[in-house]
């Protein structure tokens, strides 16, 4: 059991110190999961406030289908972005593989669909006597739809703050995308997952403490929001 | 009356499937006027109100508003139609208070301030003097109210905001449903106060929908009843509801809590044990004993429960009460200052028969 107590003491002296492979694989990682937010976003908050506020033939299937994708094993979605940007793949020749703007693609796969969903739940769930009140104030179509997303902004937060605790927690497309590659795709997630076999029992601990505490602000921030939503 | 024609209305419809929740044959509300809409819930006078507010659309007849034709159907159909550019412009003349009202996840000053900042042109400072006296006008301090967070509000409150909210756009009409049902009494004062400051300030007219019957027939020029989705009548209305049982004779009777009994004449076509009539409080007589030689088939003994002056007409609105029911009768103030009436006064009310419209 001395291995333990020892190994966090060594993590957080790790971390205190400074120790650069460690920090490295933190910041890839924060590199990394922003731009995958950023453009799951600039993509899903568009298409999530369609699906939820606009009306049209398909919807209901649009639907299904968005939700179905909520449920996509990461590993799979490795294994269909490896197809696509691998050397022999139909994007072969962008070079993506082992970088990580090709982890992003994954990760926007994955993310897309949560921020799509809950930002479509959030527009359909707003009160009913919003749009009544907004014709009574005089708005016009295109103030309807702004007013209404801005109505539903808490839900969208919640919605990114979802996405983004999908993305930094994944592991099966940083690993097979990514490749875990020292100082260059290596990311919390997947450090713990090979480094720990190795023996790098302290370094995996120290990575583990950083990935417990942003879950934590993540998940904190979102059950604020959650409250926010239903007032 | 006070004007001319604000809004006007013929053979108004709306059905949803099979189903008709409106059929106003025909109604005019005055420019500048007080209008009060009363009735059953179910009763229609909530659709008219969603209808003259552009938020809905009818299902045929016509409507016409400030000189503009928005709908001239005929029977069933809407044909010729405004187009949602018109409507869009229509919407900015008139607002609506809904029932419950809904704040936007703004602050309060933010709330009261959207349909100027939709309609736009005016600078930060007179957009700041406008929603000041807004809420002042509806009895909220700005100083602590306008930078409140929406969440932050008491019920009553809350609906003051948004009539603040609508009160700054100086609408030409404003339509209220049911404005102080669910309020604190002080709040459904203040809401009183300052729709009508409205109509004295800026000649916006009036429409209310509202239960308070006592509040409409003092300020409102005209009371319109509805029931069954039908106008059934303009001003002050009594209406009797069954159980009715028939009896020989061509008549029906209606059995009071108290023992006594109402007779009405029997409808051509017979009648349903819960078919509701429609009795005008200006065929009511009072009487203090029972004149001799009567005609008409009713005499109940009463007590007065209440008295108010009616808007409009300078009579006296008699309110007498037995045996679980409720009637109006509509006097003179000289008929009144003779029989002496008081509340709490026990008269006879006098009714023919054949005063029962059946409905």
């Amino acid at each position: 059991m001395d291995y333990i107590a020892e190994g966090v003491l060594q993590a957080l002296s790790l971390l205190l110190a400074g120790d650069e492979e460690t920090w490295d694989a933190i910041f890839t990682t924060m590199k990394l999961s922003s731009l995958s937010i950023a453009v799951s976003l600039a993509l899903g908050i568009p298409l999530g406030f369609l699906l939820g506020y606009a009306e049209f033939p398909g919807k209901r299937i649009c639907r299904a289908v968005v939700d179905t994708l909520l449920a996509l094993p990461t590993v799979v979605v490795g294994l269909l972005v490896y197809a696509f940007v691998s050397r022999r793949g139909p994007l072969g020749e962008l070079g993506l593989l082992f970088t990580l703007p090709g982890v992003a693609i994954g990760q926007v796969i994955l993310a897309l669909p949560v921020v799509v969903a809950m930002t479509a739940t959030a527009v359909e769930s707003l009160d009913r006597r919003l749009s009544l009140t907004l014709l009574t104030l005089g708005a016009g179509r295109s103030q309807l739809a702004l007013a209404s997303l801005l109505e539903s902004r808490y839900g969208v937060l919640l919605a990114a703050a979802s996405a983004y605790g999908r993305i930094i927690s994944e592991v099966g497309v940083s690993m097979m995308i990514g490749g875990n590659i020292k100082w260059h795709t290596r990311t919390i997630t997947t450090a713990i997952t090979l480094e720990t076999g190795k023996g790098e029992f302290a370094m995996g601990v120290a990575l583990g403490l950083v990935l417990l505490l942003v879950a934590f602000l993540v998940n904190g921030s979102a059950s604020l929001l959650r409250r926010r939503v239903r007032t | 009356m006070t004007g001319d024609a604000l809004y006007e209305v013929r053979n108004l419809k709306r059905a949803y499937g099979t189903q008709t929740v409106l059929d106003a044959e025909h109604l005019v509300i005055p420019e500048r006027s007080v209008v009060g809409f009363v009735g059953p819930n179910g009763s229609g006078k909530s659709t008219l109100l969603r209808i003259l507010a552009f938020l809905d659309t009818p299902s045929g007849g016509s409507l016409w508003f400030g000189g503009r034709t928005f709908w001239n159907g005929g029977d069933g159909d809407a044909e010729g139609r405004g187009s949602e550019m018109s409507l869009e412009n229509a919407r900015s003349e008139v607002t609506l208070l809904l029932q419950e009202p809904y704040l936007l996840k703004r602050s309060v000053f933010e709330n009261v301030a959207y349909g100027l900042r939709v309609r736009g042109g005016l600078s930060g400072e007179e957009m700041r003097e406008r929603v000041f006296g807004g809420l002042r006008t509806v009895g909220l301090d700005p100083e602590r109210f306008a930078s409140r967070a929406w969440y932050q509000l008491s019920g009553g409150e809350a609906q003051r905001v948004a009539l603040a909210s609508r009160l700054v756009l100086r609408p030409r009409a404003l339509l209220l449903d049911e404005p102080t049902a669910s309020v604190d009494v002080q709040s459904a004062a203040r809401i009183k106060e300052a729709a009508l400051r409205a109509r004295d300030e800026w000649g916006t007219t009036l429409v209310v929908v509202s239960h308070d019957i006592l509040w409409l027939n003092e300020v409102a020029d005209e009371v319109v009843h509805f029931y069954g989705g039908k106008i059934i009548g303009v001003g002050p209305e009594n209406l009797v509801s069954g159980p009715w049982v028939e009896e020989a004779g061509g008549m029906v009777l209606r059995r009071l809590t108290d023992g006594q009994i109402l007779r009405a004449t029997r409808p051509s076509g017979g009648v349903s044990a819960e078919a509701v009539a429609a009795v005008d409080p200006g065929s009511l007589l009072l009487a203090l004993s029972l004149p001799e030689g009567i005609s008409a088939r009713n005499a109940l003994r009463c007590s007065v429960a209440q008295m108010l002056y009616e808007n409009g007409t300078g009579r006296v609105l008699v309110k007498v009460a037995a045996g679980g029911l409720s009637l109006t009768a509509r006097l003179t103030a000289e008929a009144v200052r003779e029989l002496g009436l008081h509340p709490g006064q026990e008269v006879l009310t006098i009714v023919k028969a054949t005063a029962f419209r059946w409905l």
